[in-house]
């Protein structure tokens, strides 16, 4: 199968107009706006940051009639734990991205773009800010691009490393200049945005998926994949196996696939024990659970976790899984924003718990807490952000409830030397 | 105008409105901290959480619109739970340290935990989170980080209503706490408001620490004398001691209340309160004080004159227009005050700083008089000799006073109001020891209410008024403060 998203040799413009780059800019600012999101619906494209929404759909809210002026924003915020496939479409397929925008901005009315991009990416800010000069250069962005009479800037922006700010309400807290906290929904961003106005924002796999759509229709996007997952999805894979990395596949491709077939399976006296299929704020699946599952939004639904980023974390017997939780737990408490109250008081609460479980000053009881404070963040905040501790939380005790008495009971894991990590 | 149903009432709605506020209109009470009417809605809290049909999670009241059918419960196992496990949230890191906590007793933490959780605490005491204890942050504020829940109505407050902003949430997660921006003093002139609002301990008063417990005191409605603005209030005190004012919200004129309004107390209670009487710098008993204020008075019979106050209730200007007409018999007389009406800080202040300038002109409107440069004029030349008038009213013919050298004879509250040069001062009940009628810079009239009894010997101004005359030979018959007020039309 075809890369769509990562491809070699295409990171400088030159390569990237050898590989057919810019032609589907050309080809949709010939369409209507209203065809171009037509084409997008029909592809099936949905958001790749984790929610998996239809992106079709998303760019058809911005009221027709607004006023005043529209936004694109690109979400390069990739903080989720597990997940660095962003950071690896930037670095190989810069102008992917920027077309993709260009093509968006156009279909939504929007002559400012923004890409607000994780702090800590410091190359990859450089060189999109190289290649957005570069496609400047050339007129794909700026002022009366190819002498359609469409103008479209682009910026960069750099985030200050709160995770928070990858929901794209704080993002667009950030991006204005104040503290990044998400914003009460409705109204929703398609009808008050950025700088109150109507916005679009999308993830960076999303909007580099748009050029490929224009090029060869979306027709053509929809058959790749399984049914309403529609096109290729980058993975990217952490823990024992062999070669670990981002993976560009279709939709639908067998959990076994991608870590025997494109990561050669797990290094040679590894197990697998448990492997979180999206990103760490979904929940874990036991070994037999991930190796019957397909990778696409249903399936994974229907296995009782999500799709999410992508970010399949593989854990093997050797791990402790009251240690990961509570890794998780300390990020999580770092990076809870802090304004709603169970999320805030939440997060330190279960990191506490699996401290003292796992410094063996934990009872049976503690686990049985550690549940239910979970149960009480669900579902229960203005963003997800407490549900991304509270799923793993639920689901780790839940599955692995073993090891917790475990550490209750003052041993460690069965599977380790007791006492020991 | 949608129409919904909440815990099987029925009610239609404004456009626009909450779940928060229907419920409201119903009568169904949904536990908050932090929603404030007149605040933006932040739904951080969570506390307000109800279960709408057909939505897949729990709503917040605050924040959700009323829309047409919808199916509203607050009474829910779903809804008690989460209000029970907001509860638990916010007091994990509390101090519980409400046996010195000013706030017991009117805090929100402790009546939702009663009303709405009862649960016990399953987190251990070694595991809270500390923050800083009691800090002063402005004039008026105590700041207590560890007590607060983070609902953030006094960030809003200061960036909404008196536009300062001076408050910010520092830090995240657990560790967010409540601070000044850097350099910063909380000291807009409505930072009290903040301890009212605060749904916790965390602000408190500083004027009001540790002076009483809240369940001893006595509360009686009344108006703020502060200014032209004429708010309502509730003055809260115990065994005739005023320990504080709080605003009394209404539609017409105020919400809030400002620092300075709530602090006008403190003269009633104060050192230089006056329970005697004053010739030139001497303290005389009331009735030899009298005595010689009304021989004074006698001895320059023609020439003596009253001049109101905008300072006075309708019923003792009313008193002193009586005083003028009936036992002096004379023309020289002033009930004529002009000041600039109107808030000046777009909160509540009036640029009018007199409580009573309409109220005064309603005396005028019955009674005629001078103006009040007309006034001045006859005591620049010598035409008045003896004023007798209110201490701050004094201010109004100052120089002409000092000019002409005339005698000044004022009543006063405290020591503190005594004009320089004055030549004798007669104590008065001031409004929180006496009832009187204002009327504020909306026409509005508004009544003060006596919370507790003035010091032996110390009478109503109105009543003293009627001495006065009884000792210069005439009676007015004044036996309430209503009397004088026969032919105003009021």
């Amino acid at each position: 199968m075809e890369s769509i998203l990562l491809k070699d040799k295409v990171r400088g413009l030159e390569g990237y107009f050898a590989a057919g780059g810019y032609k589907p800019l050309k080809k949709a600012l010939a369409l209507k706006p209203a065809e171009i999101i037509e084409e997008v619906k029909k592809s099936g494209l949905r958001g790749r940051g984790g929610a998996g929404f239809p992106t079709g759909l998303k760019w058809s809210f911005i009221p027709k009639d607004a006023e005043g002026p529209r936004y694109l924003v690109c979400n390069a915020d990739e903080g989720e734990p597990g997940t660095f496939k962003d950071r690896e479409l930037i670095l190989k397929n810069p102008h992917a991205l920027i077309e993709g925008m260009a093509i968006a901005g156009y279909a939504i009315g929007a002559a400012h773009g923004y890409i607000y991009i994780r702090g800590e990416f410091t190359a990859e800010a450089a060189l999109l800010e190289t290649a957005i000069a570069d496609a400047r250069a050339k007129g794909f962005i700026g002022r009366n691009i190819l002498g359609s009479g469409f103008n479209f800037e682009l910026f960069v922006h750099r985030g200050a490393g709160a995770y928070i700010c990858g929901e794209e309400t704080a993002l667009l807290e950030s991006l204005e200049g104040f503290k990044g906290q998400p914003r009460l929904k409705p109204p929703f961003p398609a009808v008050k945005g950025l700088f109150g106005s109507p916005t679009v924002i999308n993830n960076v796999e999303t909007l580099a998926a748009v050029p490929a759509i224009m090029e060869r229709g979306g027709a053509w996007y929809a058959v790749i994949g399984a049914g309403k997952s529609a096109g290729t999805k980058l993975f990217c894979v952490s823990g024992p196996v062999n070669k670990p990395g981002v993976y560009e596949l279709p939709l639908g491709v067998p959990l076994r696939d991608l870590l025997e077939k494109s990561c050669g399976g797990l290094k040679a006296g590894k197990k697998l024990k448990a492997v979180i299929p999206g990103g760490s704020s979904t929940p874990v699946l036991t070994a037999a659970e991930a190796l019957a599952v397909n990778l696409d939004y249903e399936s994974l639904t229907a296995a009782g976790s999500m799709l999410g980023s992508g970010a399949v974390i593989v854990i093997d017997e050797s791990q402790c899984m009251v240690k990961l939780l509570q890794v998780l737990a300390r990020f999580y408490h770092h990076e809870s924003c802090g304004q709603c109250t169970p999320c805030r008081e939440g997060c330190g609460w279960i990191e506490k718990l699996l401290n003292r479980l796992e410094d063996g000053r934990g009872t049976v009881k503690d686990i049985d807490t550690l549940y239910s404070v979970a149960d009480g963040m669900m579902g229960r905040t203005i963003c997800p952000l407490a549900d991304a501790m509270a799923m793993p939380v639920m689901s780790f005790v839940k599955k692995f409830r073993s090891e917790f008495e475990a550490h209750a009971a003052g041993r460690c894991c069965p599977s380790e030397a007791p006492g020991k990590h | 105008m949608p129409k919904l149903t909440i815990d099987g009432k029925t009610i239609e709605v404004a456009k626009g409105a909450t779940l928060l506020e229907a419920a409201q209109q119903l009568g169904v009470y949904i536990p908050r901290y932090c929603y404030h009417p007149k605040l933006s809605v932040s739904g951080n809290c969570r506390m307000c959480m109800v279960e709408v049909k057909k939505a897949p999670k729990l709503v917040t009241a605050c924040s959700t619109e009323a829309a047409e059918g919808m199916i509203v419960r607050t009474d829910t196992e779903n809804v008690k739970n989460a209000r029970r496990d907001v509860l638990e949230f916010l007091l994990i890191n509390h101090p519980l340290d409400c046996p010195i906590c000013d706030q017991a007793g009117e805090c929100g933490l402790q009546d939702y935990y009663m009303e709405y959780s009862r649960a016990k605490s399953r987190f251990p005491q070694e595991e809270k989170v500390r923050r800083g204890k009691r800090r002063a942050v402005g004039p008026h504020l105590m700041l207590d980080n560890e007590r607060c829940v983070l609902c953030t109505r006094c960030v809003r407050f200061c960036s909404e209503v008196t536009k300062t902003s001076e408050l910010e949430v520092m830090e995240r997660a657990d560790h967010s706490y409540i601070d000044l921006k850097e350099g910063r003093a909380l000291d807009n002139g409505y930072s009290l408001n903040i301890a009212d609002i605060c749904p916790v301990g965390a602000f408190t008063s500083r004027d009001f620490r540790f002076k009483q417990r809240v369940w001893f005191l006595k509360k009686t409605p009344t108006v703020c004398l502060g200014c032209a603005t004429g708010c309502l209030t509730e003055v809260h005190h115990n065994e005739n001691t005023v320990h504080r004012i709080v605003p009394r919200p209404n539609a017409e004129t105020n919400t809030w209340l400002c620092d300075h309004g709530r602090m006008a107390y403190r003269a009633v209670q104060a050192g230089d309160r006056l329970a005697k009487g004053v010739i030139k710098n001497g303290l005389i008993d009331l009735e030899p004080a009298l005595r010689e204020v009304a021989s004074r008075i006698d001895e320059n019979h023609a020439s003596a004159a009253v001049l109101g106050s905008p300072w006075l209730s309708v019923e003792d200007n009313a008193a002193l227009a009586r005083l003028a007409a009936d036992a002096l018999k004379t023309e020289n007389f002033c009930f004529d005050f002009k000041a600039e009406q109107g808030i000046k800080d777009g909160i509540l202040i009036n640029q009018d700083p007199a409580p009573n300038t309409a109220g005064a002109a309603l005396i005028r409107a019955g009674r005629g008089g001078l103006t009040l440069e007309e006034f001045a004029r006859r005591v620049a030349d010598g035409r008045i000799k003896v004023i007798v008038t209110e201490a701050r009213a004094a201010a109004f013919i100052k120089d002409a006073v000092k000019a002409a050298g005339a005698r000044l004879i004022v009543f006063a509250t405290n020591k503190a109001e005594i004009p320089a040069g004055a030549y004798a001062t007669l104590p008065y009940a001031c409004y929180f020891e006496t009832p009187g009628t204002f009327v504020n810079y909306q026409g509005l009239k508004r009544r003060a209410a006596p919370a507790v009894e003035a010091r032996e010997g110390v009478k109503p101004l109105w009543a003293m008024v009627n001495k006065l005359a009884v000792y210069s030979g005439t009676s007015l018959r004044l036996d309430c403060a209503e009397d004088a007020l026969k032919g105003i039309e009021f």
